[in-house]
């Protein structure tokens, strides 16, 4: 391309058929992308291929628009071709596209062959021809006409087997030597899937009038629609789990305000008790007020609920402190070597570790030492080890990213390593500790395995663990304070195992009880992320206020 | 000296001042006969000359304020400073000029025992700060860099406010008291705090510019500011002397001629030696000179207006008008 074409495409650009070539393509892609959409609801039986639509099935509404936007980015490029429209098409569609729509032909290929046809031993041969035949179109012929002619095709030929009924609702497909049976209500969904987002890609290459514009409209098109998808995965398993989830949580709430006695005392001169009376605010949510039992109306999860919290506590109050100070000093003092290195290998390692093989470890070496029954204590510690790694790796990485002027600069001042470390560069890490402890809160607060073997012992309590209950005071002899029941060696329950139990327990009718424990378990999580982003915010600001 | 290895021009170029200079082995440097710099390890451009000692005898009245003698650095096996040997009068300012990769940063930093921070630096030689050898056993590190100073190239100051700043150094050697248990105690040093705040904050020619916001962050300063803030943290700890590298290479002119003015009010209390690679800058502000050339030796100390009017070596002098470096 010269420079002067360039100049010239760029004097058309706002010409008509430029206009014209971006309405229709632009049309086209918002067709594909609707194709899309709509393959994703009927996968999902929001809207299966065979519901009809204004008198129209859903398989043909799919069919039909593929097949427009098949031919219509077919017809673009060969009038782009033609030299109808003013685009700027590089020599050849790019090896990375040709090796996509390759393998789209050798899998389209494949599968004619083989199930179609019925060759049996020869079907690679064909796959390996369609697919060679649509990677070197779309290598070697210019770009408006390689790319649209290959993908467009694809697009094309999926549109018409679902419009056809070749694939249609009533289609089944049983293939030798696998054990699935596919039919058409996957079958239709996943050719509209791929083929809308394959004809979108397309469209925006034809919308950006090829060349390096085409290709980032098209890139820009690909990986939005990723991005979309991923939040929208995510918006739906939450969203799935407050739907279910948010009518047993809530069962049973009351409020109210009433006027009752909000203290009262007897004052010696008066010799009457002397009672004050106000607004009180009454409040009862049974679901995270009680524990489970018969004689309770609403079984709540109070003490699965108590039990996370000490053993997120716990573990959190374990292995920061030790996590950080090892971190301190693998990087501030121990020499930068082998050693090091050795251990940054083994923190990754144990980080990776699966949690029933510390909870093991916990039933086989805590267990007995601590009681010899379930314990708090346990759990608290072994969900301490599986942090510990994560703790370790991060604070290294963010005492690594310290700048060494701030050490420097501390040193130049007379002042020695400890207290460099201690007022300048741990405060400079902070949000990056944080950060790596607010993750690890994450996956600690969710585990079950471990839980399972050193922590519990009824699935369903209704007693919370009493780990401070009552009883603090100070008395005359050492060590002068006395919490009678401060009782971490007791067993406990905890959310993520309530769950376990009670799906396991096969209370099938009860399955509310489970989603509304799961949205709980997930509130108490984003309770624990909210405390931790705050305080990461705190240090930040701390930092660059 | 033919055993010295080829250093093309890109290599020199590319050298660090820490990492500094060519590996010679310059097995008769010393200070009693002639050296000869000359052979191929020079930069291109410099001419084949030989060192002489008269070249960097500078005599000046009273006690040097620190006296280097035979000083060699090597970074594992590359030699970056080869047997220097200076005085440095105090209450003046020194420049220590030279080509990149000359050692003089390397130099500098071996007066407050900096290098020791880097596991493959290695000092030879002595240097004395009022007479007292800092290179031996029983030097408490804490007290020698308190009474030497140092500001750096970049401005680094930390990420507290400028009152933190300028109060760190005190504060870690105990000299203030500011925590809650010297609150609890009445022993809380708040107004001596904010003397020497606003003392050191005067001195770096700062305090004025910032005096209504001493608790905002230091990192929201201009660069200029950051640096005169690394000054007055400097001073703060009250040093006898300032060691500068570079502390206006980062800076735009304006900034840079405030630390300038700076350092010439700073040497009529404090010894100032500060490395520069702008030959007008130490014309300015210096009072005495010592060029460094590739290879880290010292080729001419003098006078600056010696130096840069009438220098004896004629390496020096091409240097000094721009003919390499």
């Amino acid at each position: 391309m010269s420079l002067g074409t360039r100049f010239d495409s760029q004097g058309t650009l706002v010409a008509e058929e430029s206009a014209m070539r971006e309405a229709v393509s632009g049309g086209l892609a918002g067709l594909a992308f609707a194709s899309f959409i709509l393959g994703v609801l009927s996968l999902f039986q929001y809207l299966p291929v065979d519901a009809t639509v204004a008198g129209v099935t859903v398989s043909a509404i799919l069919g039909g628009g593929l097949t427009l936007v098949g031919a219509g980015t077919v017809g673009l490029g060969l009038t782009s071709y033609a030299g109808r429209f003013e685009t700027s098409p590089g020599h050849t569609g790019g090896l990375a596209s040709a090796v996509f729509i390759g393998s789209l032909w050798f899998a389209v290929g494949g599968l004619v062959a083989a199930q179609t046809l019925g060759l049996s031993t020869l079907w690679p041969l064909l796959a390996l021809l369609s697919g060679g035949v649509a990677a070197a179109v779309a290598l070697v012929a210019r770009e408006d006409l390689g790319v649209t002619l290959s993908a467009g095709l694809f697009v094309l030929l999926s549109g018409l087997v679902v419009l056809t009924g070749v694939v249609g609702p009533g289609w089944r497909w049983d293939p030798n030597g696998f054990s699935i049976v596919a039919t058409g209500t996957v079958g239709v969904p996943v050719i509209a899937l791929f083929a809308g987002l394959v004809g979108a890609w397309v469209a925006a290459r034809v919308y950006g009038g090829f060349g390096a514009q085409g290709r980032q409209t098209g890139a820009y098109v690909l990986v939005g629609t990723n991005a979309a998808g991923m939040l929208a995965l995510l918006v739906a398993v939450v969203s799935f789990i407050v739907i279910r989830g948010w009518a047993p949580m809530t069962e049973g709430i009351r409020y109210g305000l009433y006027w009752g006695p909000v203290t009262w005392f007897n004052p010696p001169v008066l010799d009457s008790w002397v009672i004050v009376e106000g607004p009180i605010l009454w409040f009862y949510w049974p679901f995270v007020m009680e524990g489970y039992g018969l004689n309770i109306p609403i079984d709540g999860v109070l003490p699965a609920i108590a039990g996370t919290f000490w053993l997120v506590v716990g573990a959190v109050a374990f292995a920061v402190p030790l996590g950080v100070g090892a971190a301190v000093f693998l990087t501030e003092y121990a020499e930068q070597g082998r050693f090091t290195f050795l251990v940054e290998i083994s923190t990754n390692g144990l980080w990776s570790t699966p949690s029933i093989v510390y909870g093991l470890f916990g039933l086989a070496f805590l267990v007995p030492r601590l009681g010899n029954t379930p314990s708090l204590l346990s759990g608290q510690l072994v969900l301490g080890f599986m942090l510990l790694p994560l703790v370790v790796i991060t604070s290294r990485e963010s005492l690594k990213s310290v700048p060494d002027e701030y050490r420097d600069a501390s040193a130049a001042l007379g002042v020695s390593r400890w207290e460099t470390i201690k007022s300048v560069v741990l405060p400079a890490a902070m949000p990056g500790v944080v950060t790596g402890v607010i993750l690890g809160v994450g996956r600690i607060a969710g585990e079950t395995a471990p839980i399972l073997l050193v922590t519990t012992s009824s699935p369903f309590s209704s007693e919370v663990a009493g780990v401070v209950q009552g009883g603090f005071g100070f008395v005359g002899s050492f060590p002068f304070v006395t919490v009678p029941t401060l009782d971490l060696v007791q067993s406990s329950n905890a959310l993520p195992y309530q769950l376990f139990a009670i799906i396991g327990a096969g209370l099938g009718e009860n399955l509310d009880f489970a989603w509304g424990t799961a949205l709980v378990l997930l509130l108490v999580v984003l309770s624990f992320y909210a405390v931790g982003i705050a305080s990461r915010v705190y240090f930040r600001r701390k930092l660059n206020a | 000296m033919s055993e010295s290895t080829t250093q093309s021009q890109d290599d020199a170029q590319s050298t660090t001042d820490d990492a500094a200079a060519s590996a010679t082995a310059d097995a008769t440097a010393g200070t009693t006969t002639g050296r000869d710099a000359s052979a191929d390890h020079t930069t291109a451009g410099e001419t084949d000359e030989e060192l002489r000692e008269e070249w960097t005898q500078y005599s000046f009245e009273g006690e040097p304020k620190l006296s280097v003698e035979d000083l060699d650095v090597y970074y594992g096996d590359d030699h970056a400073i080869q047997s220097v040997s200076m005085d440095i009068p105090r209450n003046s300012v020194t420049a220590l000029i030279g080509p990149s990769g000359c050692g003089k940063s390397t130099f500098l930093r071996s007066l407050n025992r900096m290098n020791d921070r880097i596991n493959s630096a290695r000092v030879e030689g002595s240097v004395q700060l009022d007479g007292e050898e800092i290179y031996q056993d029983g030097v408490d590190l804490v007290e020698l860099r308190k009474r030497v100073g140092m500001v750096f190239q970049a401005p680094n100051p930390f990420p507290k406010s400028i009152r933190d700043n300028v109060a760190y150094g005190p504060r870690k050697h105990g000299e203030l008291r500011t925590g809650l248990v010297a609150r609890l105690l009445g022993r809380d040093d708040t107004e001596k705090e904010d003397e020497l705040v606003e003392r050191s904050l005067r001195q770096a020619a700062l305090y004025d510019e910032v005096k209504d916001r001493l608790d905002d962050n230091a990192l929201g300063l201009s660069g200029g500011q950051q640096q005169r803030l690394c000054i007055a943290r400097c001073l703060a700890v009250d040093p006898e002397v300032i060691l500068m590298d570079e502390p206006a290479s980062a800076l735009d002119p304006i900034a840079t001629s405030k630390i300038e003015d700076l350092i010439e009010e700073l040497a009529e209390d404090y010894t100032v030696v500060v490395v520069t690679h702008n030959m007008q800058q130490a014309a300015r502000i210096s009072d005495q000179t010592a060029v460094f050339l590739t290879g880290g030796e010292l080729v001419e100390y003098d006078d600056t207006d010696e130096i840069f009017e009438n220098p004896e070596s004629q390496r020096v002098e091409d240097y000094i008008t721009g003919k390499f470096g």
